[in-house]
C-alpha cells in the first residue's frame, strides 16, 4: 500500500520539480534515513528544492497525499530531529545554499536555509562582520538547521543563541503559502515560535540574520586543573564575579588527550581538566579582564595559565575544541553525546553526578562542554555491537537528564528534543505547559504532517496530556 | 485577598470610549487565575493593566468589563545573582527590578519608559523597544522563562531558569509583544548582565548644517556607543533647554579605558564636523537616558500624537524627511528622536491649540501609513484612538494570528479588538 501512495507522490513531485530534484530509489534514499542519532527509517522520497516556490509545491503535495514532511539540513543533529520516523518526504536544502544578500551598512544578511553556518562569517569578514552563533558543527551544519534547533555554540555565552540573531523568517505554512515574519513587526512574533520548533510548524525557506562587528581584540587563554570539578568551580566564580567572557569551555583529560593526538594544538596533556577562556572587546579592556580572570582561576587551583593572542595560536586551540567530538573516534568505536543545561553555579554538582552515573553503569565518560552557560555535553563511550553497553548508555543518558532537572536545569541547551528526548519532555513540563504548546502546533500543523514524532511525547504519554477542547486531540502527535 | 474597585474613572482606566465596570487587583497567581476563569465563563472582557504606562498602545477594546491589575504581584521570586539570573513576578516595577539588580552590580537593559510605574510584565507584553537594543538586544532577548495564566485560568510555564534552552516551543519570547491578548504574564525569568564599569553621556548641539557630517563621523567611531539619538524638540521633556536647533545624545557603556578613548575620539570627530561644544557627564547618565525614553510616550495634553517608524538605519533620514514633509503639509508641529543605531524614528506631531489636532491628524495619519510601512502609534489622545491606524497596515500572517488568538482565548475574553487587525 505504501508503494502505491509512494508512486503517486513521486509522479506529482516530478511534475512539480523535475526528475532531477526527486529521489525515490532505496539506494538514493539511504542517506536521508538518519541523522547523527541512531534512529533510521527510509522516507518515501527525498526532494531537493531550488527555492521557496518549490518548497511550497512540495508542502501542498504532501498535504494532499497525507505524507509527512521532514526538513533536513546537513544531518548533524544529535537527537533524530531529521530522521523520517514515519517515512514521508525529506526536504534536503542542499540546493538552497545561497547567501541572498549581505547588507554591511545595516549589519544583516538574508540566507537560504542550506547555507553552511561558517560561510556567513567568511562572507562577512571583509566587511569586518561575523555571525555570532557558532555550533561546533559550524563547518558543515546549516543555518536552517541551526534555526530549527535554536543552536548555540561556545560563543552563546556572550552572543546568545540563534533566537537572539534571527531578524525575520520566510517559511511555507501548511496551506503551501510562502510567508515572511519579522521579529519586531506589529503582531504576534511568529518567528519566535519557528526558531527551535525543529520543523514541526512549517518549512523555513529564508532567514534574515543579524551580523556583528568583529571585536578589535580577541584573547584566548588556557588554564590547567587537577580535576574537572575545580575547573567548573572556577567558571562559576568568574560568572559570579560579574565577568562574562565571550566563551568559557571545559574539556576533561579524556577529551584533551583525544584532541591533542589529532590536532596538536598545545593543550596540557597532564591536566585532568582544561579551561578555555576567550575574551573579546576593546584592546585596553581585554587585557585588564584577562588579569582579573587569571587571578580568580589561580585562586581556584589552576595549575597553569597560558595566553594566546596570536591569531594562528587561537585558531588552533579553537579548531581542536570544536573537533573534540570527532577526535573521540580514536578512543571509542561509538559515543553518545548528551546535551543538558543547569544553572551555572550547579556545574560542579552536575559533573559529580555525571561521573557517579557513568561509574554505576561501567561506562567511560568524556566531558567537553560550554561551561559558562552551564551547558553540559557528557560523551558516553561504547561499542554498539555490545547490546549490554548500548542499554547502559541509554539508561545513563536518561539518568543524567533527570539529575540535571533535579538541579534546576533542563534537557536541552542547544540540540533540541527531536525524536530522542520526546518521552523525557514531560519531566520538564506539566500537562498544561505541553497542552499550551499543543495549541500552537494545532494552528500551524492541523494535519500533523510537519516532522511528526518530534519534540512531543508519543501517543502513550500524550494520552495523559489534557488537550483543551479547542484543540483536536490528534493535532500534535 | 483580591481588591475590587467598583466604578473606576474613565480618566484612569478608560480606553477610547470604553471604561471598565470594575478593577480587580488579585493578591496571588491563584486568585488571578480564578478571577480570569470567572470572567471567561461569564463572558466579561478583561484588559490586563500593569503600571498603566503603555495603555496608549493599540486600538480601544471592543468590550471592556474588568481591568485586571498585576501590581500586587510584585515579589522577587529567585535572584541567583551568581548565575546571573532572576525570576520576578510580573507586577514588579522596572525600577524596583533595576534597584535589586544594581545592588549586585547587574542590570537588564529594558529601557522602559516611566520605569517607576511600568511593570516588568507590561514592558514584555507591550513588546517595548528601547534605544540600547542595538548593543544589548531587546527585553525579549533577556527572557529565559515565563509563567502565564490563560483565559480559561490554566497556569502554564515555558522556558526555565537556565540561560541556554532548546526544550520545547519558546513560548516565553512569543508572548513578548502580544499585549495581553493571549494570557496574563505572571512571572518572568531573565538572564542579567554585569553592569558596565563606566557610563557616560555626551550631549552636543547639532545645527542643521553640521548634522550629516556629524553622523558620518559618529558612525566611524571604533568604540561602539550604547545609544546614539539625534533629537529635535522635546526640550521641556528632556532638560528644559532649547532643543530647537537639534541635539545629539550619545551614551557610552563599558570598561573605563574604552569609554575614555571613545570620548576622546568623539570630541575630535564632532569638532571636525563643526559641532561647537560637547557636554559630558557620568553622574546622572542613567537618569538622562531614562528622561529621554520617557519622552517617547509623553503627550502634550490633547494636542499631540506620537508615532514610531521602524526600518533600516540606512534609510532613517529618508523616512524622517518623508514625515517632515507630510507634517509641514498638514501644518503640524514636529519633534523627532532619530535612533541612529536601531533605525527607529520617534515622531511627535502636534498643534498649538486643542481642537485643531483631530482634523489635521485625520489627513496626516493615512498619508503617513501610505508613505511608510511599519509605523505604529505610541500615544494619542483617547478621543482619537478610534480614528487612527494604531498598528499600520495589517501583517501578512494575520489569519494565522487570528487562529492563534482563538486557540488561546476562544471566548475573546482578553482585550478583544485591541491588537493588530482588531484581534
Amino acid at each position: 500500500m505504501k508503494t502505491v501512495v509512494g508512486s503517486r507522490v513521486r509522479e506529482r513531485l516530478v511534475d512539480a520539480l523535475g526528475a532531477d530534484a526527486v529521489r525515490t530509489e532505496p539506494e538514493d534514499l539511504a542517506v536521508y534515513a538518519f541523522d547523527a542519532y541512531c534512529e533510521d527509517s527510509l522516507p518515501s522520497a527525498a526532494v531537493l528544492p531550488q527555492d521557496a516556490r518549490d518548497v511550497a509545491a512540495i508542502v501542498r503535495i504532501a498535504h494532499e497525499c497525507d505524507e509527512p514532511i521532514v526538513p533536513r539540513g546537513a544531518g548533524t543533529g544529535l537527537c533524530g530531529g531529521a530522521s523520517p520516523t514515519r517515512g514521508g518526504i525529506v526536504i534536503s536544502f542542499a540546493r538552497m545554499n545561497r547567501i541572498l544578500s549581505l547588507d554591511a551598512a545595516n549589519r544583516r544578511a538574508r540566507v537560504q536555509p542550506g547555507v553552511i553556518n561558517l560561510e556567513l562569517s567568511k562572507k562577512g569578514q571583509p566587511h569586518g562582520l561575523f555571525f555570532g552563533p557558532d555550533p561546533s558543527s559550524q563547518k558543515i551544519s546549516t543555518l536552517g538547521g541551526n534555526t530549527g534547533t535554536n543552536a548555540g555554540g561556545p560563543h552563546a555565552l556572550s552572543y546568545g543563541s540563534m533566537t537572539n540573531h534571527v531578524l525575520a523568517i520566510e517559511f511555507v505554512d501548511a496551506t503551501g503559502e510562502v510567508r515572511r515574519v519579522a521579529r519586531d513587526d506589529p503582531g504576534y512574533d511568529l518567528a519566535s515560535l519557528l526558531i527551535g520548533s525543529e520543523g514541526t510548524l512549517g518549512v523555513i525557506t529564508a532567514i534574515d540574520l543579524r551580523l556583528m562587528r568583529i571585536p578589535p581584540s580577541i584573547r584566548v587563554c588556557v588554564a590547567a586543573f587537577g580535576d574537572v570539578e575545580a575547573a567548573s568551580a572556577a567558571v562559576s566564580a568568574i560568572i559570579g564575579a560579574g565577568i562574562v567572557p565571550t566563551a568559557l569551555e571545559i574539556m576533561d583529560r579524556t577529551i584533551v588527550q583525544a584532541v591533542e593526538a589529532h590536532y596538536h594544538a598545545g593543550y596540557p596533556l597532564d591536566a585532568s581538566a582544561v579551561l578555555l577562556v576567550e575574551i573579546a572587546g576593546e584592546a585596553d579592556a581585554t587585557v585588564a579582564r584577562e588579569r582579573r580572570i587569571e587571578t580568580i582561576v589561580r585562586e581556584h587551583g589552576a595549575l597553569s595559565w597560558r595566553s594566546a593572542s596570536e591569531p594562528a595560536e587561537r585558531d588552533a586551540l579553537w579548531a581542536a575544541r570544536k573537533g573534540a567530538a570527532g577526535a573521540i573516534g580514536r578512543i571509542a568505536p561509538n559515543y553518545y553525546i548528551q546535551d543538558a543545561t543547569v544553572p551555572r553555579t550547579r556545574l560542579p554538582q552536575a559533573l559529580h553526578r555525571v561521573d557517579e552515573i557513568a561509574r554505576a553503569h561501567h561506562l567511560t565518560v568524556g566531558n567537553v562542554f560550554h561551561a559558562g552557560d552551564g551547558n553540559l555535553h557528557p560523551l558516553l563511550m561504547f561499542d554498539r555491537r555490545d547490546l549490554k553497553q548500548v542499554g547502559a548508555v541509554v539508561a545513563a543518558g536518561t539518568e543524567i537528564l533527570r539529575a540535571c532537572i533535579d538541579l534546576g536545569g533542563t534537557i536541552s541547551g542547544e540540540h533540541g528534543i527531536g525524536y530522542e528526548k520526546r518521552e523525557t519532555l514531560p519531566l520538564v513540563f506539566s500537562t498544561s505547559d505541553l497542552a499550551t504548546m499543543g495549541r500552537v502546533r494545532g494552528v500551524f500543523d492541523p494535519k500533523g504532517l510537519f516532522n511528526p514524532d518530534k519534540i512531543f511525547p508519543s501517543g502513550a504519554v500524550c494520552g495523559e496530556v489534557r488537550v483543551p477542547q479547542a484543540v483536536s486531540a490528534g493535532a500534535w502527535l | 485577598m483580591a481588591v475590587t474597585q467598583r466604578a473606576p474613572t474613565s480618566a484612569e482606566f478608560g480606553l477610547g470610549a470604553v471604561t471598565p465596570r470594575r478593577v480587580v487587583t488579585p493578591a496571588s497567581v491563584e486568585e488571578l487565575a480564578a478571577t480570569l476563569r470567572e470572567c471567561d465563563a461569564a463572558g466579561e472582557a478583561v484588559v490586563v493593566v500593569g503600571g498603566g504606562t503603555l495603555q496608549s498602545l493599540g486600538h480601544a477594546p471592543s468590550r471592556y468589563d474588568v481591568a485586571l491589575r498585576t501590581t500586587a504581584l510584585a515579589r522577587i521570586l529567585e535572584y541567583e545573582y551568581r548565575d546571573l539570573t532572576i525570576a520576578v513576578e510580573a507586577g514588579l516595577t522596572a525600577s524596583a527590578l533595576d534597584e535589586t539588580l544594581a545592588e549586585r552590580g547587574q542590570f537588564i537593559p529594558l529601557d522602559a519608559p516611566n520605569a517607576a510605574r511600568s511593570t516588568v510584565g507590561g514592558v514584555l507584553a507591550s513588546g517595548w523597544l528601547g534605544p540600547r537594543r542595538a548593543k544589548y538586544g531587546s527585553p525579549r532577548d533577556f527572557v529565559i522563562g515565563t509563567t502565564i495564566v490563560l483565559a480559561d485560568g490554566v497556569i502554564a510555564k515555558a522556558g526555565g531558569m537556565v540561560v541556554k534552552n532548546s526544550t520545547g516551543y519558546d513560548l516565553s519570547r512569543f508572548y513578548c509583544g502580544s499585549l495581553g491578548t493571549l494570557g496574563v504574564l505572571v512571572r518572568a525569568n531573565f538572564k542579567t548582565l554585569p553592569s558596565p564599569e563606566a557610563r557616560r553621556v555626551a550631549l552636543a548641539t547639532l545645527p542643521e548644517r553640521t548634522r550629516r557630517r556629524a553622523m558620518e563621523h559618529v558612525a566611524g567611531l571604533d568604540v561602539e556607543p550604547a545609544a546614539v539619538l539625534a533629537i529635535a524638540g522635546f526640550a521641556d521633556d528632556i532638560d528644559g533647554r532649547d532643543g530647537l536647533e537639534g541635539r545629539i545624545f550619545l551614551l557610552f557603556e563599558g570598561a573605563v579605558p574604552s569609554v575614555d578613548r571613545a570620548t576622546r575620539q568623539l570630541r575630535s570627530a564632532l569638532g571636525a564636523a563643526g559641532v561647537p561644544e560637547t557636554t559630558l557627564f557620568d553622574a546622572g547618565a542613567g537618569k538622562a537616558l531614562a528622561r529621554l525614553i520617557d519622552a517617547y510616550v509623553i503627550r502634550l495634553g490633547d494636542r499631540s500624537v506620537t508615532y514610531r517608524s521602524r526600518g533600516l538605519p540606512s534609510d532613517l533620514f529618508e523616512r524622517t524627511a518623508t514625515i517632515a514633509s507630510l507634517a509641514q503639509r498638514e501644518a503640524l508641529g514636529l519633534e523627532l528622536i532619530e535612533d541612529i543605531c536601531t533605525g527607529d524614528v520617534i515622531a511627535r506631531v502636534s498643534t498649538p491649540v486643542t481642537g485643531q489636532l483631530s482634523e489635521r491628524i485625520g489627513t496626516f495619519d493615512p498619508l503617513l501609513h501610505a508613505s511608510l510601512p511599519n509605523v505604529s502609534v505610541l500615544t494619542a489622545p483617547e478621543a482619537l484612538r478610534g480614528d487612527l491606524a494604531m498598528w499600520g497596515a495589517p501583517p501578512s500572517a494575520l489569519e494565522m494570528m487570528r487562529a492563534i488568538k482563538s486557540r488561546f482565548d476562544p471566548n475573546a475574553t482578553l482585550a478583544p479588538g485591541r491588537f493588530v487587525g482588531k484581534i
